[in-house]
């Protein structure tokens, strides 16, 4: 079973207007260890799946963010956990059962330590 | 000395006025439009104040005429509606390195000045006429019309720009700013109600009386999000060019039910200026002239703290009437509309009290006539610019639009000849708005 990371776009990703401290790298990174990535943000989905496709990032979901509750029935994971910077990032994400992060928590990757965590449970 | 603002008299507010005295007297030439940002990076280089000025060049270029020519210039010192600085806020460092400061020390910065913008333009040398048309870009381009056709500018510019600095739009500002609230806002500011909130209630109000719904916006939305996209001038087309979907649309969250978060347009900083003159002296311009048939101006008559259906409709009504009747046109003559969609759910308001596209219906019809072919192709071109909606928050895209198209260089351009056309803004029933016509025949 997967961890789940669920990205705003403006103000957290590094492509987003404005930009923050989320770099594709990360984001790339955290796929590549297994996590289910995607994005949930205002921007509107068509809008955010051109967006990943242009890095030449297949995410496993994009959703307006009020849709984080769907993106918690859709898919089974261990954690859910959303990155964003707005206060309604955080009011959303937790009304949805996910954890969250602000987007300079964000930057320092904590979640890679779930999967150490998780390998010594 | 202050700039002063138009007499209460130039307002063409009320019906039985007959046709405008300044029909045929003023046309629109030249226009001129800066790049857009979504917001302020604080440099000098990319202000309201370097962006104004740089529209107003491309307009002077654009009319192909000397900047000694202008004689008047019109502009809306109010540059946003969302957050501002302290008026007596001082200018960023490096500012006074790269422009001259006038008295006030936010001009150029959050507030546009005219004589901040002669200070810094020397070339415009020969400017008389200084007025200010407040609040909205549409009521200067309606003092500019009567200033022209009352003979106290020959060639004058109607400029506006806006700032949008970082931070969230209208959060921590006007009464959310404070501890208490007074005035007006003590009825409804404290309830915390987001802007789009009374249009959503009206809205819904409007869909319940006539049996429609939110869903019926989607094919006005994104036909707006399609011509925007035409246009390069636009903030979409310059930095977000993404076409959204009626799924995109309907998937929207909620700002103020039935309001969604596309219903509400994107602040960006930008600035238009535009050339306006008589007939006889556009002569010599590059650009075909855009007459002035009329315009007129709609007031709140409230009859509680915030509008109801009834004043909206009765209000957006008597605007059509006052319209065609100092143009001397019909409906049947309009070749496009352009009015105001700063909130997508009350343009719908505009279209039926000009009777756009009317069948004979007088209310509750546009939101049928979105479903029908309201592209720049088919009969009836419903907001050919993208507004506001489909080229970012400026309240101006439309009334520029309205001058491309009769010129016949939109870059959404009609396909059906654009010989008369409408443009106003902003609500339903506060509104300031011209009819726009390829001739005066």
């Amino acid at each position: 079973m997967a961890f789940l990371i669920s990205f705003d776009i403006d103000g957290t990703l590094e492509f987003g207007d404005p930009p923050g401290g989320i770099t594709v790298e990360m984001v790339r990174r955290a796929q590549d260890l297994g996590f289910l990535i995607g994005s949930c943000s205002d921007r509107f989905p068509s809008a955010q799946k051109a967006l990943w496709e242009a890095r030449d990032i297949k995410v496993d979901f994009v959703a307006a963010k009020h849709m984080l509750p769907d993106i918690r029935a859709r898919f089974v994971a261990l954690k859910y956990l959303h990155i964003g910077d707005r206060d309604l990032d955080q009011q959303l994400a937790e009304k949805a059962g996910f954890e969250f992060l602000w987007d300079h928590e964000g930057v320092a990757e904590p979640w890679l330590a779930w999967l150490d965590a998780h390998a010594a449970e | 000395m202050p700039i002063p603002i138009a007499p209460h008299s130039w307002h063409r507010n009320r019906e039985g006025l007959g046709i405008w005295e300044g029909r045929g007297k003023v046309v629109a030439t030249g226009v001129g439009t800066s790049p857009t940002a979504r917001r302020w990076d604080e440099k000098p280089e990319t202000s309201l104040g370097a962006l104004t000025i740089l529209a107003i060049r491309r307009a002077i270029e654009d009319a192909g005429i000397s900047p000694d020519e202008i004689d008047g210039i019109v502009l809306t010192p109010e540059s946003t509606t969302g957050v501002s600085n302290d008026p007596n806020s001082p200018a960023p460092e490096g500012w006074s390195d790269v422009f001259k400061m006038v008295d006030y020390p936010q001009a150029g910065i959050t507030r546009g000045d005219i004589d901040w913008l002669l200070l810094n333009m020397p070339e415009l040398k020969n400017v008389q006429f200084k007025m200010n048309g407040p609040v909205c870009m549409s009521v200067a381009f309606t003092t500019a019309a009567e200033a022209v056709s009352r003979g106290l500018t020959g060639t004058c510019l109607v400029v506006r720009g806006w700032h949008n600095l970082a931070g969230r739009y209208y959060v921590g500002q006007g009464a959310a700013a404070r501890d208490t609230a007074s005035g007006p806002g003590k009825y409804g500011g404290i309830w915390g109600m987001p802007a789009c909130a009374t249009t959503a209630m009206i809205f819904e109000e409007y869909c319940n009386k006539y049996g429609k719904n939110h869903d019926m916006m989607a094919p006005f939305v994104v036909e707006e999000r399609r011509n925007g996209l035409m246009n390069p001038d636009g903030f979409f087309t310059q930095h977000r060019p993404e076409m959204i979907t009626v799924d995109d649309y309907l998937s929207g969250r909620w700002i103020a039910k039935p309001a969604n978060i596309y219903d509400n347009d994107l602040p960006i900083q930008a600035a238009l200026a535009v050339i306006f003159t008589t007939p006889e002296l556009a002569k010599h311009h590059k650009q075909k002239p855009v007459y002035i048939l009329n315009h007129a101006q709609t007031r709140p008559e409230l009859q509680g703290a915030i509008p109801t259906l009834a004043e909206w409709e009765r209000s957006s009504d008597k605007m059509g009437r006052m319209l065609y009747e100092g143009a001397g046109i019909g409906p049947e003559d309009l070749s496009f509309e352009n009015m105001y969609d700063g909130f997508t759910l009350f343009h719908q308001f505009h279209v039926e009290g000009l009777r756009f596209a009317s069948r004979g219906e007088k209310r509750g019809y546009a939101l049928d006539l979105y479903q029908t072919d309201i592209s720049i192709e088919g009969p009836n071109p419903v907001s050919p610019s993208g507004g506001n909606n489909g080229n970012g928050r400026t309240r101006w895209w439309h009334h520029r639009d309205s001058i491309l198209q009769i010129q016949g260089r939109s870059p959404s351009q009609i396909t059906r000849p654009a010989e008369y056309g409408v443009s106003g803004a902003h609500m339903p029933n506060f509104c300031d708005a011209l009819i726009w016509g390829a001739s005066v025949e």
